[in-house]
């Protein structure tokens, strides 16, 4: 998530009002605001929004939503006549590039820790970390256009960022601590994106990591932005995003010549909507005009355009709008969500429980009724208490997740039992007797069915106990069954039978086995059974 | 007043005659043991009508040794007696308390050598000994020397003093009931009629019983099932799925784009295992890429069918309740699901990689976003809170999106779940012709506020001590 840290004095200044009204409000046009400090505020935006990453986007928006400053904001652009070649071995690396040359720019360390930020934030939001979209921010007057975007050799030496050393860019990925971050981006490819200039002074080498020399430092007066990356749009709107934050701030935008064409443009987009569809969609009634006032609270351009069009346009920072009903929500955003009428729908239902859910309740009933108590353990578990301790082999039908956390949950459940006598163990020192129950999923390899478990540890334990109070579970479920003599190890020989329907083994009871017992640390006898819920009449086939 | 026992009774009615007397007296007199006395006594005097008086006494006792010395005299003293003018020391080397005596009488200086032959030193005795042995006392030093010597013991001895106090004696001339007692009534004296006249035990109904424990369902379970009846009531149906779904389903259809942060390994529980895609998956395929034949853009580049393909543990039950959707596509569908879903995050206090979410849909001609606020606030009531709020937010697969917040007393504003209506983008591709009103909540973050806990792993590994105490009904206020 990113949270955006606003200093006080920048955003009154850039908002035009006091902070208590910003902070107020703040929370409306879609944030979390995480903490209040004594000169600042730390609020948290979606990552839909990535134009609120700073602290001019974010009052750019406030001056809309608070009605200072409406409708769509205009960003003068000029050509720079500063170009950049492009080569075209590059298709396949990291193709795309946009730039823009920001003048007159007035940085301390405030102003640039802030902007370091933003391009961090579209780093995580935009770029996908760097693979999508990497940003580079140079001080122009290090170095002399026209500029080039190159897939270099990788022997090819510069002084890295924050190095005074020369380096090849293979080292730099072994050596440097953002290469070391970021190798796995570029590592396979051949030969590396690298930006240089008239003179062959290295600008950047994307999306790793840029030269030493054009550093930006509190004297820089004039930037050129490099975003390289391989997705169009991406590049686009963090091209867009930054420039507008610097050109809110003060600063001149010129556009550069990539291909022959001039960019950045920051030219909104246009799209026509329907007041009659977002009437529908909200369930609000509105006007084409009242619309329009609602769309340039939230610095769209807006105008109607008959009874029910309204014509947008929509600021080139604005990644998130998509489709029609993005523009929507921000109708309704700026409507006010307190305002929309709440009432439930008209559709007439009647509620319906799954039969899943009713045997599972009639389970538990069950169970309760013979005194047992119920748990609900974890679904993630592992191989060693589903089968090393029951002395089990390992089912067929075991889900192994790829990258578990730790090794106590690498396996989806197959069994109830197992968890079970773990949940005895950790309740040791607890009064007894203890009987617990647990009905529950399990999975056979990708399908997921119900099963239900009971245990009951106390001296006088028997198998009588096991077999009683599994037939009275099983006869509670009208499952119509038999038993035969089990061989499930996890059982003592002879003490130990399985459930059978139609010929089928849907579950196992008996007196678990001392060695189990001894696995698990229990100190007393323990009645056991556990069998499969799809063997209750009426299970729905799934 | 507290209930007697018959034997407290028979012990005051006893008293009354003997006012005060030891426990082995009082026992000889009731036909019991002095220590079924003493315990009787202690009732009794709990409930104020009798007193028990215990006195201990330390006593000098000899030991098989010391019996033995008291009658014959100290070594000592024996071997002094032996000694006369020219006594030689083999001679005292015969007698058979030479070893103890003789050490004694050197350790005293009682005696004198004078080349082989042993001497009395004049003016002493053993006199002042011997009287000591006789006549042991705590505050005589030769006494704790005859202790160390293994000559006395010393022991405790307690008396227990039986009295009765006036209150008891004025019960006990009012007349006590002393016929025996019924404890359990048996077959025979209910089918006899024997317990009309049978002196049934009268039991004391201040003291708290024996623990028992019922058999119940979890605390936990209780609230999952408050909620799903509430659904129920309101006209919804209950959904039931796999917790195996494929990325297809879970992310997918719901327009997630593949490159998306929440489909990264360190997120999300994948499996090796694969699944075919269903039937139309091109439509969903071409909306990723470009927006399909919506409004929408899409969201570029290429859509991979292996990566649909692969399985996953649930993120949410929306996978659930969006295969239902495309199942019924035809209005109206109201449905809820209540499942475990997974998320690798690293297990904390307030973190688990698996918890239950809640999430219910409504697909119908004509419902708006303000109907989903509707709804919540609904829901929400009748789970008890009763301050419902509503905030932007933004969630991949709605739009618009919106949080919910409750409040609570003590805690202020909280937020409870997120919701929204389904994007075009996640309906159209399916054949989802209308609004789909969408959300969910996080059914363990009410169930720790409901249930007090500090550690929401408490809910899965949870000590049984607290799941017997949780009573059943517990009364709510606010919700919480």
């Amino acid at each position: 998530m990113a949270i955006i840290t606003l200093p006080y004095k920048y955003l009154e200044r850039l908002t035009r009002t006091d902070k208590k009204t910003i902070l107020d409000k703040v929370a409306l046009i879609g944030s979390d605001v995480e903490r209040v400090e004594e000169d600042h505020a730390d609020v948290e935006f979606f990552p839909d929004r990535p134009d609120l990453f700073s602290p001019e986007g974010v009052a750019r928006a406030m001056r809309g939503y608070l009605g200072i400053e409406t409708g769509l904001p205009t960003y003068p652009v000029k050509p720079s006549g500063i170009s950049f070649t492009i080569d075209p071995k590059l298709a396949n690396i990291r193709p795309v590039l946009g730039s823009a040359v920001i003048r007159g720019v007035t940085f301390d360390d405030e102003s640039i820790q802030s902007i370091m930020s933003l391009q961090e934030s579209l780093h995580w939001a935009v770029g996908r970390g760097r693979s999508k979209v990497a940003i580079g921010i140079h001080d122009l007057d290090t170095v002399k256009p026209p500029f080039h975007y190159i897939a270099s050799p990788r022997s090819r030496k510069f002084v890295p960022l924050d190095y005074t050393e020369e380096m090849t860019m293979d080292e730099i990925l072994e050596k440097h601590p953002k290469g070391r971050d970021y190798a796995k981006i570029v590592k396979d490819f051949p030969f590396f994106p690298l930006i240089f200039d008239r003179d062959d002074h290295v600008l950047s080498f994307p999306p790793i990591i840029n030269g030493e020399r054009t550093r930006v430092t509190i004297d820089t007066k004039n930037i050129l932005l490099d975003t390289t990356g391989t997705d169009k749009r991406a590049v686009s709107v963090a091209v867009n995003i930054i420039c507008t934050a610097m050109a809110e701030a003060g600063a001149k935008i010129e556009s550069v010549e990539i291909g022959g064409m001039q960019t950045p443009t920051l030219a909104p987009a246009e799209r026509t909507v329907s007041v009659a569809e977002c009437s529908r969609l909200l369930g609000i009634d509105l006007t084409a005009a009242t619309m329009a006032s609602l769309l340039q609270k939230m610095r769209f351009g807006a105008k109607a355009a008959g009874a029910d069009k309204v014509k947008v346009q929509v600021p080139c920072y604005r990644a998130d709008i998509m489709h029609d009903w993005d523009l929507f929500e921000d109708v309704a955003i700026a409507y006010g969500y307190d305002r929309i009428q709440d009432l439930p729908p008209e559709t007439s239902t009647v509620g319906k429980p799954h039969p899943v859910q009713i045997t599972a309740a009639l389970a538990r009933e069950a169970f309760c009724g013979l005194g047992y108590l119920e748990v609900m353990p974890f679904t993630l578990t592992n191989e060693d208490v589903l089968y090393g301790k029951m002395q089990r082999e390992e089912k067929k039908g075991v889900l192994h997740v790829m990258h578990p956390i730790s090794i106590e949950n690498t396996v989806v459940r197959t069994d109830l039992l197992p968890l079970l006598l773990e949940f005895l163990t950790l309740n040791r020192h607890r009064e007894l007797p203890q009987r617990l129950f647990t009905v529950g999923d399990v999975v056979d390899s990708c399908h997921t069915h119900q099963q239900a478990a009971g245990v009951s540890m106390h001296p006088d334990v028997d198998f009588s106990e096991a077999y009683a109070s599994a037939d009275a579970v099983l006869h509670e479920l009208s499952i119509d069954y038999t038993v035969k003599e089990s061989i499930d190890p996890a059982f003592i020989e002879g003490r130990r039978g399985d459930i059978l329907v139609a010929g089928k083994t849907v579950g196992v009871f008996g007196e678990i086995h001392p060695a189990v017992l001894n696995a698990f640390e229990l100190e007393h006898n323990v009645a056991a059974f556990e069998f499969d819920l799809r063997a209750v009449p009426g299970y729905p086939a799934l | 007043m507290a209930e007697l026992t018959q034997n407290e009774k028979r012990l005051l009615t006893t008293l009354e005659k003997e006012k005060k007397a030891d426990a082995p007296h009082l026992a000889s007199l009731l036909g019991a043991t002095p220590e079924a006395v003493v315990q009787w006594a202690h009732l009794a005097q709990d409930k104020g009508f009798a007193t028990v008086e215990r006195i201990t006494s330390k006593e000098f006792v000899y030991t098989d040794e010391g019996k033995a010395y008291a009658k014959n005299g100290l070594p000592e003293t024996q071997l002094l007696r032996i000694i006369l003018p020219g006594t030689q020391l083999a001679d005292l080397q015969k007698h058979d308390v030479f070893k103890i005596g003789f050490g004694q009488l050197r350790k005293k200086g009682l005696i004198k050598f004078e080349g082989t032959t042993v001497a009395k030193i004049p003016e002493t005795s053993t006199d002042a000994d011997e009287a000591a042995l006789k006549n042991p006392s705590a505050a005589d030093a030769r006494t704790k020397e005859f202790i160390k010597r293994g000559i006395l013991q010393e022991c405790e001895t307690v008396r227990n003093v039986i009295g009765i106090t006036p209150e008891g004696l004025a019960l006990a001339k009012k007349g006590l009931d002393l016929r025996e007692e019924t404890g359990t009534l048996t077959r025979e004296q209910i089918l006899s009629g024997a317990w009309k006249t049978a002196n049934l035990r009268r039991y004391d109904v201040t003291k708290l019983p024996k623990k028992a424990y019922p058999g119940k369902i979890h605390p936990y379970q209780r609230i999952i099932a408050e909620m799903r009846e509430i659904l129920l009531e309101m006209g919804f149906e209950e959904l039931y799925g796999g917790i195996v779904q494929q990325c297809y389903w879970n992310f997918d259809a719901l327009f997630q784009p593949q490159d998306h942060p929440a489909r990264e390994m360190q997120d999300t529980f994948y499996l090796k295992e694969t699944l075919p895609l269903p039937k139309g998956y091109e439509k969903v395929k071409a909306m990723h890429e470009s927006g399909g034949e919506t409004s929408s853009t899409g969201w570029g580049g290429v859509w991979k069918e292996e990566k649909a393909e692969q399985c996953v543990l649930r993120t949410h039950t929306t996978s659930v309740s969006i295969q239902h959707l495309a199942n019924n596509p035809n209005p109206p569908v109201k449905a809820f699901c209540i499942g475990r879903v997974y998320r690798r995050e690293t297990i904390d206090t307030t973190h688990l990689a698996e918890f239950e979410q809640l999430e219910g849909v409504v697909m119908d001609e004509g419902v708006t976003f303000g109907n989903l606020l509707g709804i919540l606030r609904e829901f929400y009531n009748r789970m008890g809170f009763l301050g419902v709020r509503f905030k932007p937010s933004y969630y991949p697969y709605t739009e618009p999106s919106l949080d919910a917040e409750v409040y609570i007393e003590g805690i202020g504003w909280m937020e409870m779940g997120g919701a929204g209506v389904f994007r075009e983008e996640v309906t159209a591709p399916l054949g989802i012709n209308y609004p789909v009103l969408a959300w969910g909540l996080g059914v363990s973050r009410i169930a720790m506020l409901r249930l007090g806990l500090k550690d929401l792993r408490y809910l899965h590994r949870s000590d049984v001590a607290f799941l017997r105490e949780t009573p059943s009904l517990r009364y709510t206020k606010g919700g919480v």
